[in-house]
């Protein structure tokens, strides 16, 4: 038997079958007859259609359907909405949200909108189609830069909506901001960009789907993180009943959010697989994962600390631009405005905040969470300005930040920003991540950087996140008389993990054993409700709903023993995987308990075979509060800018740590992603032509092996909150909000002396170098 | 991709006949460069002639002062050759630094500097040592080999069969990588045989080129100081995302500097 605990580094049940080849991705997925459709997408940033000719490609061989964006438009069908939580501007007027279709028509808007979807008998033969299909395009100007969009005579994106602006918003006492902005002895000011970068998942993203015209109902698999609410939207779109859609995520290779969003393609492979009453199936390539994934974070933010000559934080005003592209996604609005806000001023104390955005449209691909989704970027203002301030005050960075963290003593409080924070201890945390970086030994490392021509640098970076996504949670288990069980829950893991973490709760928690537990997510027929992936909501929500399903399985057995025992219900306790009556030699173990659960003969009344079978939904409250500190070291090349991050250490308040491993890998992740943004990675547009110049991996620039730090992580385990029952704070995102600006301080700390104060991400070699180069003379 | 003939000659001579027959034909070496460009449908070719089947173009041998390098020679191979490694380390080390291992097993020698991507590390190897190309009816010094942007002195057809690298007193190469792709944003190769210094720059320009001036200072004093004080132009270097033409003039510096103290 493999029993398993809280606790217990349980190794990954489905690594096996991802080693191997062996995962079940999109294009693995293979039903008979099927069809492969392409999406024809715009090479024009911004253009006018004033027609399509498909005669061409309708003859092409193997073509069976080509469908235009005229063609979709005559349909009818609705635009894709956006489900963004702020919906009004600051003046109480409703946002503005343009119309976006699954289809271009009269005007497309992004390089790679699309504007038909072919489907032909092999996808060679449809993208042949593609290239004969003619679309008369009039080019108008385009504007690519988030700033310059919302800009007097910047060319306009939709008819109706003014100056490109989608959403002006604010947060936080603006009076009460300035008044101890006023009183402080100095205002501390910095202006920086948080870069533009996609989530570059390994497997691009797909559907195959197939229509049942008996049944008048579809069956869909699509690379996506969010089954039940994108079928729900997408039937929304094509304004059929969502429970006519079955949609599955099979093996899903990452996400990082650019597969949350609900997009035009998963309404054409319906659309087509019912036309066709055949099977479709449609996968992007790189290329085109590149130009139309949403993308993340791009933020032009100005940031002023009011602080004190000894160090006192008074105030914190965050004024920034976001940016949505062309339309808004699934998530929309929300990521500059009320993403951003939350965490403002990280784990600090402060007077009054103020937090003010707009964010418009610009000609480029829809922006949507990316990990962290506007946490991250609130962690490198609030860790930017402070390494500022650290400086101009001539106080070291880390006593300045010691001097202002919140104490444990004022939590539970509410922040300005409102975020509830009940549990925490922020100055054991960081005196616990400052412990491991051997701060006495740096000297040594510096010395010896030097004499080698380098310079070494060192930052601490604390950080406050939150969680968030869909706030219900299914989990379901069903039982087999031979004691084994089969858990099936509504949130879902792209690589994570879920198939070990959550079947080790039910077993820790009923005493079963592991292997003999099987495990289903991302399938709507399998959960009546799920909130998938999204806002380090796995653990918080998928965990906790196995929990509790697992206690109503609990008591159900507590009755059956009850029964069994010939006793009351109160007398039985429950532990270790087994049910006894105090006092006596009677004990029951969960298997024997399922297995008389099938037995109508041992049932009490009332109970029916198979009743242990328990679904249960899980409502989250109010969300988690994770936090933590980071500490990064890195050595930079002088003469040519180049930078290694040569340590890493991150202490991560999770709460409860269910298997560390694979929080170990979350964490890893995170700091992998927040490298990459700070190092390398950028998602640029050519201004003029609003061509995206960042459209493979030979121009996009994401971390590999041997640009990974060594790590070494630890847990605060001290403080598991009261707001879930397991006591857990999502961990999936909180990699990306420390390492930006641990890494960008400790660069910009390794050029101390050198009049270099700030430099924008991605901190590449040139960056660095010209930096230096400026400072200089 | 779009379909294509595929043929796989069992000699030299039969290739160069398909190539010759078809209406547009390519060789097909490791496949590194053109399968790429075939999925994206940048190239058409009616016909790809695969070079793998063709016996003796393979292989590493040192006679007679040279490392003679076959073309479909694999990156790794020459990387973990020891016969390279103990003639000209400084070869071994740069197609070590190639791409990564898939890449460095398939990618080959010929289908390298036939291509002359200006990022690409062989050609620095090739100019840097002086080498000669060896193709079906001649041989091409480097040095009038590589004529321009993807451009090099092949006539349509012409096959390379091996590439002869004379044995240097000494030579280092230095690469500055591209992040994202790895190939070089600068990559300098420095060699020293006799009083004859050469310096070639890859990466740079839009084509590998020998740097004249630090081969001057080099041949009269070999040593990092030596050529502190060489500017170098960046009117003619590339000026692209990666790197400005500045910075990279910047780099070719730094790099021929580290090169030269490897081996001073
Ligand atoms: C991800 C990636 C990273 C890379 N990184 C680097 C790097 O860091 N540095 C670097 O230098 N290179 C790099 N490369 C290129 C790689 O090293 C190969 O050298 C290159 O792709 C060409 O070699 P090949 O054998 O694959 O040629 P192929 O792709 O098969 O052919 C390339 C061209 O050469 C022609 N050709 C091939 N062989 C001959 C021959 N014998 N005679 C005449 N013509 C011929 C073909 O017709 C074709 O036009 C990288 C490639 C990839 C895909």
């Amino acid at each position: 038997m493999n029993k398993v605990s809280f606790g217990d580094t349980v190794r990954r049940a489905e690594d096996h079958r991802f080693l191997t080849g062996k995962g079940n991705y999109i294009d693995d997925i293979t039903m008979p007859g099927q069809a492969h459709g392409v999406v024809v997408r715009s090479p024009y940033a911004h253009a006018r259609i004033n027609g399509f000719d498909a005669d061409a490609a309708r003859r092409a061989p193997g073509v069976l359907l080509v469908v235009t964006g005229a063609d979709w438009a005559a349909q009818g069908f609705g635009p894709i909405p956006t489900k963004s939580a702020v919906k009004e501007n600051r003046d109480g007027t409703p946002i503005a949200v343009p119309d976006r279709p699954c289809l271009a028509h009269d005007r497309v808007r992004y390089v790679g909108e699309g504007v038909a979807f072919i489907v032909a008998e092999t996808r060679d033969q449809a993208r042949d189609a593609a290239e004969l299909l003619d679309v008369d395009y009039a080019p108008m100007d385009a504007v690519t830069h988030p700033v310059k969009a919302l800009e007097p005579g910047a060319p306009q994106l939709h008819d109706g909506i003014a100056d490109n602006l989608c959403v002006d918003w604010e947060l936080g006492d603006a009076e009460a901001t300035e008044a101890a902005m006023r009183a402080a002895d100095r205002i501390v000011r910095l202006e920086l960009h948080n870069n533009r970068v996609t989530g570059a998942p390994i497997e691009p993203r797909g559907a195959i789907a197939s229509y049942d015209a008996g049944t008048d109902s579809y069956l869909m698999y699509q690379a996506t993180q969010n089954i039940h609410a994108n079928r729900n939207t997408t039937a929304e779109i094509l304004g059929i009943e969502a429970d006519k859609i079955r949609h599955v995520g099979p093996d899903v290779g990452g996400g990082f959010g650019a597969k949350n969003s609900v997009y035009p393609e998963p309404a054409l492979v319906l659309h087509a697989a019912k036309t066709l009453n055949r099977p479709v199936k449609w996968v992007n390539d790189r290329a085109e994962s590149f130009l139309s994934d949403t993308h993340g974070r791009s933020q032009y933010s100005t940031v002023e600390l009011g602080v004190d000559d000894d160090g006192t934080f008074r105030a914190l005003r965050t004024t920034t631009v976001g940016e949505l592209g062309a339309y808004c996604g699934t998530v929309g609005a929300f990521t500059p405005t009320g993403g951003s806000a939350r965490t403002q001023g990280g784990p600090y104390g402060f007077e009054a905040m103020y937090y003010s955005a707009r964010a418009g449209f610009t000609n480029t691909a829809p922006l949507d969470p990316y990990r962290g989704a506007g946490r991250p970027e609130g962690s490198f203002q609030i860790e930017r300005i402070v390494e500022k301030a650290a400086r101009e005050l001539g106080i070291d960075p880390v006593e300045l930040r010691r001097k202002n963290l919140i104490p444990k003593e004022r939590l539970p409080l509410k922040t300005a920003m409102g975020l509830d924070v009940d549990c925490g201890d922020f100055p054991t945390v960081f005196e616990q991540a400052l412990a491991m970086t051997d701060r006495v030994g740096f000297q040594a490392r510096k010395a010896a950087s030097e004499a080698a021509g380098k310079r070494l640098g060192f930052a601490i970076a604390p950080y406050l996140e939150c969680t968030g996504g869909m706030p219900k949670e299914h989990a379901v288990v069903t039982f087999t008389a031979d004691g084994s069980a089969h858990l099936a829950v509504g949130s879902q893991s792209t690589g994570m993990g879920h198939e070990t973490a959550l079947p080790q709760i039910l077993a820790a928690t009923l005493g079963l054993d592991m292997a003999r537990i099987g495990f289903t997510q991302a399938d709507t027929d399998a959960t009546p409700l799920g909130g998938g992936h999204g806002g380090s909501r796995g653990m918080e929500m998928g965990g906790n709903a196995v929990l509790q399903t697992a206690g109503e399985i609990i008591e159900k057995g507590r009755a059956i023993a009850a029964h069994l025992f010939e006793t009351d219900v109160d007398k039985i306790d429950f532990e270790d995987g087994s049910f006894f009556e105090k006092d006596t030699n009677h004990i029951a173990s969960m298997t024997e308990i399922i297995a008389a659960s099938f037995d109508p003969e041992r049932l009490p009344d009332g109970m029916e075979p198979g009743s242990l079978n328990t679904g249960s939904t899980f409502e989250r409250g109010i969300i988690s509060i994770p936090n933590g500190c980071h500490a990064a070291e890195v050595e930079v090349d002088p003469d040519t800018g180049a930078i290694a991050v040569t340590g890493f250490w991150v202490v991560d308040d999770f709460g409860t740590i269910i298997n560390p491993m694979l929080a170990d890998g979350q964490v890893m992740g995170g700091v992998g992603q927040g490298l990459g943004q700070a190092l390398m990675e950028n998602a640029v547009y050519d201004e003029a032509s609003g061509q995206l110049v960042t459209g493979s991996l030979i121009d996009y620039a994401l971390p590999r092996a041997d640009d990974m730090p060594p790590m070494t992580l630890e847990y605060y385990e001290g403080a598991p909150t009261k707001k879930n029952p397991l006591g857990v704070k999502g961990a999936g995102e909180a990699g990306c909000c420390g390492a930006p600006p641990a890494i960008v301080n400790a660069v910009l700390d390794a050029l101390d002396g050198l009049g270099v104060t700030h430099i924008e991400m991605p901190l590449t070699p040139e960056a660095v170098w010209r930096a230096i180069d400026a400072a200089g003379s | 991709m779009h379909d294509f003939n595929f043929i796989q000659p069992k000699s030299a001579a039969a290739a160069a006949d398909a190539l010759a027959g078809a209406e547009d034909g390519q060789y097909m070496a490791g496949g590194q460069t053109l399968i790429p460009v075939l999925k994206q449908r940048l190239a058409m070719p009616t016909d790809v002639v695969d070079l793998s089947a063709i016996p003796g173009l393979a292989g590493i041998e040192v006679s007679g002062g040279a490392v003679r390098v076959g073309a479909m020679t694999t990156h790794a191979a020459v990387a973990a050759s020891g016969a390279v490694r103990d003639a000209v380390p400084a070869l071994a080390h740069l197609a070590g630094l190639i791409g990564d291992p898939h890449v460095r097993n398939r990618g080959t020698l010929g289908g390298s500097i036939a291509n002359n991507d200006p990022a690409a590390d062989y050609p620095a190897a090739v100019l840097g040592l002086g080498a000669t190309v060896v193709t079906e009816s001649r041989e091409i010094a480097a040095d009038d080999f590589f004529t321009d942007l993807f451009e090099t002195a092949l006539d349509d057809g012409e096959l390379v069969t091996r590439v002869d690298f004379p044995v240097p007193d000494a030579a280092a190469y230095v690469k500055f990588p591209n992040p994202a792709s790895r190939y070089a944003i600068v990559g300098v190769f420095v060699s020293r045989a006799g009083g004859a210094v050469r310096v070639a720059v890859t990466g740079a320009g839009p084509c590998v080129f020998r740097q004249a001036e630090m081969e001057a200072a080099l041949s009269a004093e070999f040593s990092a100081e030596a050529i502190a004080g060489v500017a170098i132009a960046a009117d003619d270097l590339n000026n692209d995302l990666h790197a400005s033409a500045e910075y990279r003039a910047h780099l070719v510096g730094v790099m021929a500097r580290r090169a030269v103290a490897e081996i001073a």
